[in-house]
């Protein structure tokens, strides 16, 4: 099956970088959510094909595949942006007021929950429980973490990253 | 000297690995080393200083005074005004000493990436002498005198559970380790694998040679990334070591142990659903019985238990069942971890034995409400648990004590509540939660929750309808009644804690359209108190959408229409003027 | 070793190991599940099925508790409190999140909620003898019904939106008059086995009849008593012949007498001997239906004048058979549909000017849209806003009217704007005749001892129609609000016959009666433009015009003037149905679980998924998502049983969905079409699609079948309605497990359980008329399906028409391509076959030998393809592989059982 239904960007992917994956995994009962996570770290997010070309592999029935891939909120079937805003939203943040946190990055990128900007630079997910309540209200963008926000220091993060990000694309 | 610096994730998002990286580079006068999280969360950075025996503690070191504190230290200067305005507290030493540590005997004090830390400080001995001297009858026998139960909040007996699994006949058994940790607001375990890994490999191969189990599995959430890369390093030092694969410590006994990743699911902290997501598949409970005991990972005797119960495993067994059972209360022995977050002014990991009063842990070791505000509520058990209320804060903590609460023991998620947390928001937001997590396999949760949480949101946007406290209530029972798994069947508890216990603000905000608490948006009405208003204008300037209007030193106004209720200029208002 | 416990204090015995459900189920205990079936390992997901143990605890999930040593002595309570609780309240969150129509809008628009979607179902099929049981089960007059009804099911027709509604009360007086034509051995309900009680009816119209029906299949003994010289009531003298031929009314009331039941005409209760105090002492129960069959006055003066009669009384003088000499100038006061038979009768019965008044407009008039157009046809000259003050008079004779002229005013309680006189303008007519057709009123003498409303009607409870005697009850005009529309009294009939056979059974009515007026439906409001939207793939198709005598010829008479649908017109009248009931309601778990438990959703709502592929149509089947439970039955039967694994879940929690695999269409995510997911699907949410014919939602009775679609022969059940299939699905069990889509969808088509000759005669026929007959031009296909009867059936038939050739295309053939891979799958499955190879088309090749019936050979082949073959009659066979596009006519016959 060549195009892909979800993401709609209809090419093909290079499987031969999964190929050290599957060589390790594909025949191992029980490694379908192992290999997705691999997938997901190679191309950024789980395209159709390469969902496809995982139950080729594995033997394991297509829905199957697509079934576990949808149950985890891990895995993503959008690419995302350069940088992958994760605010927690769990009980600590909430009670510090993570809620006014969110309000403030969707104000200040222009969008919501679940999107990524036009530009492809940030994307964001509210997750459950980031595991450093202390420092609630927090926020952690691709494995930096940033503590004790407010609506002001998040501004300040944001700008700092778009113009690290214009002056490497110089 | 030698410089110890505290890199939990914690840490480490506070600043630490720039502090360790900076003195790696400019110090040659000490040996630059690292430790786990030490559990004192509102201090961090921590860097501990040992010199000549002595050790001092620094908290807080930010990055722009290192140049002065390292030179402070190279001189030892230890009476020096930067290195006293650091030095750690009297009343913050206070947190650490009125604990009781066990599971985080080791956590902030060993150098988690070395085995020989571990070794040095009592480790693997225990495993040495269960494989060397006790029958795996005998394991459990001591467990049982611990009265050691689960740690991740059913409370199940952990003896009972082994026993089970070591009569189930097979040659193939599991031993798993649930490192889901999926309630918000917990972090206990995540300190245990990255402070103290060894400690939880110890603990499981002696519940692994206890079941009779050959493999090991740790089921880690992928929100962990560095507790696993410190454990998969623990297990190839362990390997090394002869403590873990084949004929461990020349005993006969082989084990060999993995990891497997969690993919974001918080019902697979329930044990059915981690054993299906071991297998691959979607994370959906399995009927019990079976019971994993009998039949659970590929339809084999598999023993499920949480990382705290392990971390406490290889200290029962060193010092015996007696000196874990002498501490706790007639019917919770030992100590439990507790991550005590929200509105507390010390946060942190507590770990306290049973019978301690949920006032000792908030107050004594906490320190109380931040900006001495009001207590209100203290949520144990996360989405599972329930809000426990000011008239009950002498409640002893112990299982039973706590359950007849309305809440549960839970994994020990303790956040603390202030009068400005709304209790029916704080509800919404955990059926919002459970909503999200709910697998979907049973109606009474997939469906029961969404219609909870329906209500919820109209009671708190104002649309709140005679009768809601009654469907509400209704729901509750027969979600707890149909629902199949822990998930369903504790969704409902934080509603009905908060209905139990704060029934007025329910009314309030349906029948007088009023959140007590001032927290609802469309509850509330901005207002400026004339009197207390100075007219400085800054709330004026604060305010994004230009509500408020008035002269310089003249009582300043708030137009509620245009008013979006975003609270900038009551949190700005230096007077008070501002109220809900 | 077996285990004593008890079950609903019903003492049971198991072995360890057996499910709950199960040993419930073996002593008659049912308990309801949505999400276990026999075919797949228990899942536990959707919790109706829980049960209590008195000794309290937690709820256990019936369909996976494995009776073991802990149930020694145990008990168990099914339908306790709590767990009905827990169970009603399941049932509930479904509801609130189910999107469907479980009854088409006509259905429950009709106040008897005849099955409509049913019988224009089974008339599109060409099973119109079928559609008249189905009608009769609530209508036992539908050829008089079907040609009076003012039909409020077509104002509720979704069709109305595409074009116009489908002709639902013509197609309903079709089958009538189809039946009828039988003459004896036309259909007429069964008659269940006698109880010895015996029924009064006092009234024999519409209502009277109906509850004398009802109670007579009952197995009661019945009597109608009636005023008037013959049965019939309003139907016969209230409504003229040219509406309701009388012989149509006669001939229907003879085949209800021919079911036993006693009619006295000519008595009228309350005068002599027979009173009701003496009726309800000798008969087990009374029923009152004697309508409505007093003119309301007008209250103005001179209207006592001679020439001034009410409209029911001028009719009924009309039917009785002395047409009154009316004169030439008649004035016709009302607006309804009396008024409406009044006047065009007056035109009927020689009158020149025929006015009637009508104090409000056109607009406001209750009377059909239809009716006051064919009466302007007729000549009659409506006057509006005019209302009669004064009949004035000479020497004892109305010879003037004089009418108040009107102005609308600002519209009243039920939204009718009120007319208002315009200050001294009058208009004087010239009259020889008054007819005041302004309403009915009812006659209570000899009833007086029953509770009667303000307005002289019977008081009688909505429910059960009990009235304030007990055993006594009531029903049709003459209860409550009075007057109505005929299927009005039918409906207060039914109930009233299902009240009074309770009581007579049980000696007491319960309070309510479970009826389709109290059941819980799940529906769906459409807007026109859903409609548009949802319906676009049926395309349009104009209504079928009802053939009819032009007005100038009409109005000269009172014969009938509707022609009724011929066969051909009424096949496709019906195909317009768009089918918005769902297809599974008689099998639908869901739905009758909800009626069980009493639900109530409306009291939790919430947010309900409206998914952009609601209707998924796949080749033999729909997919529709919004009608899902999630009880995952269709993905493990594909996983456990067929081990395809085409379906699976996507997503999590409240937004979950069944998809196929990467949410292709069936066909390309490696589906074999053998229809398990369909058959143990518990909803509406997956339902067959039976190509070539409408899926038509039918109460089916099953019987087990060897299949005959190839020479595997795999066992299965046919479920038919009449002589209509309905459905093949798999027998289940050993080796029985699956279906290929031959035998699941394909079979169902070319076989029929009534005549099959009959089916020919007609074909036949048509062909006679088609002029197509001469020699040479007819070929013959013959299915080696067939029995010998039927082979010996076809071939003496056909003989006659001297056929070009009778072939088989079956015999001996292998499985053509498009069915090989199903065929396979199944066959293996099923233990039938190795591989494909070993299997052919025909199943007794030998008896089409033995009749000389030999394989379609070249030149025979070539003569279908130039078309040189004008008719190509095939009975049941596979025509794949022949191009028939040149043939004029092909007809496929339906083989007999």
């Amino acid at each position: 099956m060549e195009h892909c239904q979800n993401c709609k960007c209809n090419e093909k992917h290079d499987y031969t970088l999964l190929a050290p994956v599957m060589e390790e995994y594909a025949k191992v009962p029980g490694s379908l959510i192992t290999i997705l996570q691999h997938a997901q770290e190679i191309y950024g997010y789980l395209p159709t094909d390469v969902l496809w070309h995982i139950a080729e592999e594995t033997g394991i029935k297509p829905a199957k595949v697509l079934g576990v891939a949808t149950f985890y909120t891990q895995f993503r079937f959008k690419p995302v942006g350069k940088y992958l805003i994760l605010l927690c939203c769990g009980t600590a943040c909430h009670v510090n007021g993570a809620k006014k946190i969110e309000e403030t990055i969707c104000e200040e990128l222009g969008i919501k929950d679940g999107d990524t900007t036009d530009d492809g630079l940030f994307s964001l997910k509210v997750v459950a429980c980031l595991g450093c309540c202390s420092l609630s209200p927090v926020m952690m963008i691709n494995d930096e973490t940033y503590g004790s926000l407010t609506p002001d220091k998040v501004k300040k993060i944001l700008k700092e990253l778009r113009e690290k990000s214009e002056a490497e694309n110089k | 000297m030698k410089i110890v610096i505290g890199q939990g994730s914690c840490g480490i998002a506070a600043g630490a690995g720039k502090i360790y990286d900076y003195l790696k580079e400019n110090t040659s006068f000490a040996e630059i080393s690292i430790t786990g999280c030490i559990g004192m969360c509102y201090l961090e950075p921590i860097v501990d200083v040992i010199d000549d025996g002595k050790k001092r503690t620094y908290c807080k070191v930010s990055a722009d005074i290192l140049p002065e504190f390292s030179k402070a230290l190279e001189e030892k200067n230890f009476d020096s005004e930067i290195l006293k305005k650091y030095e750690l507290k009297d009343e913050d030493r206070e947190f650490l000493e009125k604990q009781t540590r066990i599971a985080l005997r080791n956590c902030g004090i060993i150098n988690p990436e070395s085995i020989d830390d571990y070794i040095e400080a009592g480790g693997y001995k225990a495993l040495t002498k269960v494989l060397g001297e006790m029958t795996p009858e005998q394991v459990i026998d001591v467990i049982k005198t611990s009265g050691l139960a689960g740690r991740g909040g059913a409370g199940f007996p952990t003896w009972f559970k082994w026993n089970a699994a070591r009569q189930s006949q097979s040659e193939q058994k599991y031993l798993i380790c649930n490192a889901d940790e999926g309630d918000p607001g917990a972090f206990m375990d995540r300190a245990v694998i990255e402070s103290d890994p060894h400690n939880l490999i110890e603990g499981m191969l002696i519940g692994a040679y206890a079941i009779g189990a050959s493999e090991a599995v740790v089921y880690v959430r992928a929100e962990y990334p560095l507790a696993i890369v410190r454990l998969t390093n623990a297990i190839k030092q362990a390997e090394e070591r002869g403590f873990l694969g084949e004929n461990i410590a020349g005993s006969g006994f082989s084990c060999k142990m993995r990891i497997k990743a969690g993919a974001g699911a918080f019902v697979c902290g329930e044990e059915t659903a981690l054993i299906e997501s071991l297998e691959g598949q979607r994370g959906m409970p399995r009927l019990k019985p079976p019971f994993p005991a009998q039949k659970g990972y590929w339809q084999q005797p598999s023993n499920i238990n949480n990382v705290e119960t392990f971390a406490n495993v290889a200290w029962i067994l060193a010092n015996g069942g007696e000196a874990f059972a002498a501490m706790g209360t007639e019917d919770s022995k030992g100590t439990k971890v507790f991550a005590l977050t929200g509105k507390i002014k010390r946060g942190g990991l507590v770990e306290i034995p049973m019978g301690k009063t949920l006032r000792d842990v908030i107050y004594d070791i906490g320190g109380g409400i931040r900006n001495d505000k009001e207590f209100k509520a203290v949520q144990m058990g996360g989405p599972s648990g329930g809000c426990i209320p000011t008239e009950l804060l002498d409640t002893v903590i112990d299982y039973k004590k706590l359950s007849a609460t309305g809440a549960i023991m839970g994994s020990g998620g303790m956040v603390v509540m202030d009068e400005t947390t709304c209790m029916v928001d704080m509800a919404r937001f955990f059926l919002d939660f459970t909503t999200k997590e709910s697998c979907g396999k049973c109606i009474h949760c997939r469906i029961g929750t969404k219609r909870m949480l329906e209500i919820l949101n109209r009671i708190v946007n104002g649309e709140g309808r005679d009768g809601d406290i009654e469907l509400l209530e209704e729901l509750c029972l027969t979600i707890k009644d149909g629902a199949l798994c822990g998930l369903g069947q504790t969704a409902p508890n934080p509603v009905l804690t908060t209905i139990k216990y704060f029934r007025n603000e329910y009314e309030a905000h349906i029948y007088d359209k009023k959140c007590p608490a001032g927290h609802c948006a469309s509850l509330i009405t901005y207002q400026i108190d004339p009197d207390k208003c100075r007219g400085c204008t800054l709330c004026a300037r604060q305010c994004p959408v230009g509500a408020i209007s008035g002269k310089v030193k003249e009582p300043h106004v708030i137009d509620t229409e245009k008013c979006i209720k975003c609270g900038k200029c009551k949190e700005s208002c230096k007077f008070g003027a501002i109220h809900v | 070793m077996s285990i004593h416990f008890k079950i609903n204090n019903i003492e049971v015995e198991a072995e360890a190991g057996e499910l709950l459900i199960n040993v419930a189920k073996r002593y008659g205990v049912d308990i309801p599940s949505l999400c276990h079936n026999e075919k797949v390992k228990s899942y536990g997901a959707c919790g109706v099925c829980v049960v209590e143990s008195a000794k309290g605890g937690k709820l256990m999930r019936s369909c996976s508790t494995e009776v073991g040593p802990q149930f020694e002595g145990m008990e168990i309570c099914t339908e306790s409190d709590r767990v009905v609780r827990a169970r009603k309240v399941a049932l509930e969150l479904l509801m609130t999140d189910h999107t469907g129509d479980c009854r088409p809008p006509c259905m429950l628009e009709c106040p008897a909620h005849t099955d409509c979607q049913g019988y224009v179902g089974l008339i599109a099929n060409g099973y119109a003898e079928e559609a008249v049981k189905l009608i009769m089960e609530k209508i036992p007059l539908p050829a008089s019904i079907g040609r009076v009804c003012p039909h409020p099911c077509e104002k509720a027709c979704r069709r109305a939106a595409l074009e116009e509604p489908v002709s639902i009360a013509n197609l309903k007086r079709f089958a009538a008059d189809v039946n009828l034509e039988k003459g004896k051995d036309a259909y007429k309900p069964a008659i269940a086995a006698e109880t010895g009680k015996k029924v009064a009816v006092i009234g024999g119209g519409p209502a009277g009849l109906t509850a004398a029906a009802s109670l007579r299949a009952k197995g009661h003994t019945v009597e109608v008593f009636d005023m008037m010289p013959e049965m019939g009531g309003m139907l016969r003298y209230g409504i003229p012949e040219y509406r309701l031929p009388k012989a149509v009314v006669a001939e229907e009331v003879a085949l209800l007498e021919s079911m036993g039941i006693a009619m006295h005409n000519n008595i009228k209760i309350g005068e002599g001997e027979y009173t009701l105090e003496k009726m309800s002492a000798e008969y087990d129960a009374v029923i009152v239906a004697i309508g409505a069959w007093t003119s309301s006055k007008m209250r103005i003066p001179g209207e006592e004048l001679a020439g001034v009669m009410g409209g029911i009384d001028f009719l009924r003088e009309i039917n009785l058979g002395n047409i009154p000499n009316i004169g030439k100038k008649v004035v016709i006061v009302g607006g309804g549909n009396t008024a409406m038979d009044a006047c065009r009768s007056a035109v009927r019965a020689g009158a020149d000017e025929v006015y009637t008044l009508y104090r409000r407009t056109r607009a406001e008039m209750p009377a059909e849209q239809v009716e006051i157009d064919e009466a302007e046809e007729e000549g009659v000259i409506f006057k509006f806003l005019c209302n009669p003050v004064e009949i004035i008079g000479e020497n004892g004779k109305a010879v003037k009217v004089k009418a108040q002229k009107m102005m609308l005013g600002e519209p009243d309680a039920s939204g009718r704007r009120a007319p208002v006189p315009i200050e001294g303008e009058f208009d004087i007519i010239d009259v020889d005749t008054v007819i005041m057709a302004i309403g009915q009123g009812c006659n209570v003498k000899g009833f007086e001892s029953l509770e009667l409303t303000r307005k002289n009607t019977v008081v009688a409870d909505e429910n059960t129609y009990t009235t304030s005697i007990e055993g006594v009850f009531a029903c049709g005009d003459i209860t409550n609000r009075g007057p109505g529309i005929a299927i009005a009294a039918i409906a207060e009939a039914q109930k009233a016959a299902v009240a009074a056979h309770e009581y007579m059974m049980s000696g007491s009515v319960p309070t309510i009666v479970k009826n389709e007026d109290n059941a819980f439906y799940s529906k769906r409001p459409l807007t026109k433009e859903d409609v548009k939207e949802e319906y676009a793939f049926r395309g349009t198709e104009e209504r079928v015009p009802m053939k009819h005598r032009l007005a100038e010829e009409r109005k000269g008479d009172f014969n009938e003037f509707m022609k009724g649908f011929s066969r051909a017109e009424a096949e496709k009248e019906a195909a317009r149905c768009l089918e918005c009931g769902c297809l599974d309601y008689y099998e639908c778990r869901l739905i009758d679980y909800a009626n069980r438990y009493d639900v109530k959703p409306e009291r939790i709502g919430g947010y309900k998924h409206k998914r952009a592929d609601m209707k998924v149509r796949s080749e033999y089947f729909t997919r529709d998502t919004d009608k899902c439970i999630l009880c995952g039955l269709c993905v493990r039967a594909c996983e456990e049983v067929t081990g395809r694994g085409v379906l699976g879940l996507v997503d999590r929690g409240f937004d979950t969905t069944v998809q196929p695999a990467m949410g292709l269409p069936l066909n390309q995510a490696d589906c074999m079409s053998c229809g398990l997911c369909v058959s143990v699907c518990p909803t509406g949410a997956l339902t067959e699609n039976m190509n070539g014919m409408k899926a038509v939602p039918l109460p089916e009775n099953m019987f087990v079948h060897k299949c005959t679609m190839c020479s595997a022969g795999c066992d299965m059940m046919i479920s038919h309605y009449g002589n209509a299939i309905t459905k093949a699905v798999p027998m289940g069990g050993k080796n029985a497990d699956v279906l290929c889509e031959r035998g699941r969808f394909v079979l169902p088509e070319r076989f029929t359980m009534g005549n099959a000759m009959e089916a020919v005669q007609k074909a036949f026929g048509k062909i006679l008329k088609s002029g197509a007959m001469s020699a040479g031009k007819i070929g013959v296909l013959i299915s080696a399906s067939c029995t010998e009867k039927q082979v010996n059936n076809i071939l003496s038939f056909t003989a006659a028409i001297m056929p070009a050739f009778v072939a088989s295309n079956s015999m001996g053939k292998p499985i053509p391509e498009k069915y090989r891979a199903s065929v396979e799958f199944a066959a293996i499955k099923n233990g039938k076959a190795t591989s494909i190879d070993e299997l052919t088309i025909g199943v007794n090749d030998e008896i089409l030998k033995k009749a000389g019936v030999t394989m379609l050979n070249e030149q025979q082949k070539a003569k279908i393809e130039s078309g040189e073959i004008e008719t190509l009659f095939v009975f049941g066979d596979d025509i794949c592989d022949i191009d028939t596009s040149k043939v004029k006519n092909t007809e496929i016959v339906r083989i007999e059982f």
